[in-house]
């Protein structure tokens, strides 16, 4: 059984439908990438599975508990949403707050963890992110990627089941986004389970273990990153990868071979 | 200005701060902490959208804005005694005073609300908040920024606006400067010295404020 199940999510805004219906199923240590052309529907996808948008329709099952996408009662949406973390392109760390308040504050507020422990849990997440230094810094004070750090250390403080991130380089300059690609590779190592939409495609070649391309609101092709990025089955993958800037090792094959 | 009205005023003007100590600061304090409470609590019922008090919130705000406060001081002081409910004019001050702090106080309080990014919001959900955690400890704390200035106004306004309380028999700066001078025949002067008491009050507040920005500021 899988650890996280995304079945048959669809959402419209007015009349114009943004996601069709996507299924997505991910294992536990996945590191599942969702790329696709601006526009495609990923970002309400992400929205919607840590139910920041009202799905017209679909479920989702963690660790084997269903919650319906479209409807959930206050009580559960909470319960859900404290096994899940979730990093924004625009940081969106608390302004009010230092960089170990903003990681301590899902502990200390929403779980009433003792605060002693907090700190602990607190102090080892920025140590995880190399942001130590910089405990009590407010967000304004702090570079794009200095706030995506301490962003990520406080969607991991809590321990969650798994971590959804929204482009979480689209809004740092090429220096800054290095830095937090490479706290997110730590993350993969360590067997965090994230889904993560991103327009790195090297990223997504050498971490991801699984690659899904979404075009329109649905599905184009979903598969291990190997052979989505070797033997793309989608002649619709194959010309996404080469609008990208990247550079394939080789040559890109499809089934019938060399294209 | 000769000499006689200088002595007068010097005589006077104690008179005219004991009113201003025992009557127009504890109207103002009181009235704007009760007042702060009602729009409070008006601009979250309307910010979490909850049904019926949402629209009553809604209707609260249209009809204090929309009437003069002398007004609202005639209906409660003069007018509640003929159903029955007689009240002395300080309270009477105090609850018309509270009323309209909380009407205008409201709209500034939510609209300081709905300028925090609602990425915060989302952020708090995804770090496990429920909507009054999230209000509570990073929306309205932020929020506080945004309406320091505009509730400082308020403030200051609600200084001068207690003076209207005249009309309902209650003794405050501008009652006691009256009848300072309904014996002496120099309102000019009295009433300038009155204006100067208000002027005394505001302008402290006016340093409060500068402070307290100074450090909402440093607190980010
Ligand atoms: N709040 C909204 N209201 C109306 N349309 C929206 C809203 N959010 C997103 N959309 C539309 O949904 C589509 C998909 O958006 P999004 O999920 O942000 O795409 P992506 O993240 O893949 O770039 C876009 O056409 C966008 O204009
Ligand atoms: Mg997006």
């Amino acid at each position: 059984m899988s650890m996280l199940e995304l079945s048959h999510v669809k959402k419209s805004f007015k009349e114009n439908p943004v996601i069709r219906d996507i299924s997505i199923s991910v294992e536990q240590g996945d590191v599942v990438a969702v790329l696709g052309p601006s526009g495609s529907g990923k970002t309400t996808l992400l929205r919607c599975a840590g139910y920041l948008s009202q799905a017209d329709g679909g479920t989702v099952t963690l660790d084997g508990e269903t919650f319906d996408l479209h409807r959930i009662s206050k009580r559960d949406v909470v319960r859900y949403r404290r096994k899940i973390g979730f990093v924004f392109q625009s940081f969106n760390l608390f302004g009010n707050k230092t960089a170990l308040q903003n990681v301590t504050a899902g502990l200390t507020i929403a779980r009433k963890m003792d605060k002693k422990e907090a700190e602990r849990i607190g102090l080892e997440a920025l140590e995880k992110v190399g942001l130590l230094d910089r405990k009590d810094y407010y967000p304004s004070k702090l570079s794009g990627g200095q706030q995506q750090r301490v962003a990520i250390a406080r969607a991991i403080a809590p321990n969650p089941r798994v971590i959804f991130f929204d482009e979480p380089t689209s809004a740092l300059d090429p220096e800054l986004t290095e830095e937090v690609l490479n706290v997110m590779k730590k993350l993969a190592e360590d067997g965090i389970t994230m889904i993560v939409v991103t327009h790195e495609i090297e990223f997504a070649r050498r971490v991801a273990n699984r690659v899904i391309l979404v075009e329109d609101g649905v599905i184009v092709e979903e598969n291990d990153a190997d052979t989505f990025f070797i033997h793309p089955r989608q002649k619709r993958t194959i010309d996404f990868l080469r609008r990208t800037k990247w550079k394939p090792e080789g040559e890109l094959l499809s089934d019938e071979g060399v294209i | 200005m000769t000499e006689r009205i200088f002595h007068e005023l010097v005589d006077a003007f104690p008179k005219l701060l004991l009113p201003a100590i025992k009557v127009t600061i504890p109207l103002t304090l009181l009235s704007f902490s009760i007042g702060l409470l009602i729009a409070l609590t008006t601009a979250l019922v309307q910010v979490a959208k909850i049904p019926v008090l949402r629209k009553a919130a809604r209707f609260y705000v249209w009809i204090i804005r929309c009437t003069p406060m002398i007004v609202q001081l005639f209906v409660v002081y003069f007018g509640l005694p003929s159903i029955g409910i007689r009240l002395a004019s300080f309270p009477a001050a105090v609850l018309v005073f509270s009323i309209s702090v909380g009407a205008y106080c409201s709209e500034t309080i939510r609209a300081a609300i709905e300028s925090v990014s609602s990425g915060q919001m989302d952020a708090a959900y995804c770090s496990g908040f429920t909507f009054s955690q999230a209000m509570f400890h990073i929306i309205i704390p932020q929020a506080c920024s945004t309406a320091f200035p505009p509730l400082s106004n308020s403030l200051i306004g609600l200084v001068k606006d207690t003076s209207l309380a005249y009309s309902v028999a209650l003794v405050e700066i501008l009652a006691s400067a009256q009848r300072i001078a309904a014996r002496t025949y120099d309102y000019f002067w009295l009433y300038l010295e009155a204006a100067v008491v208000y002027l005394i009050i505001c302008s402290f507040l006016t340093v409060l404020q500068r402070r307290g920005e100074k450090a909402l500021e440093a607190r980010r």
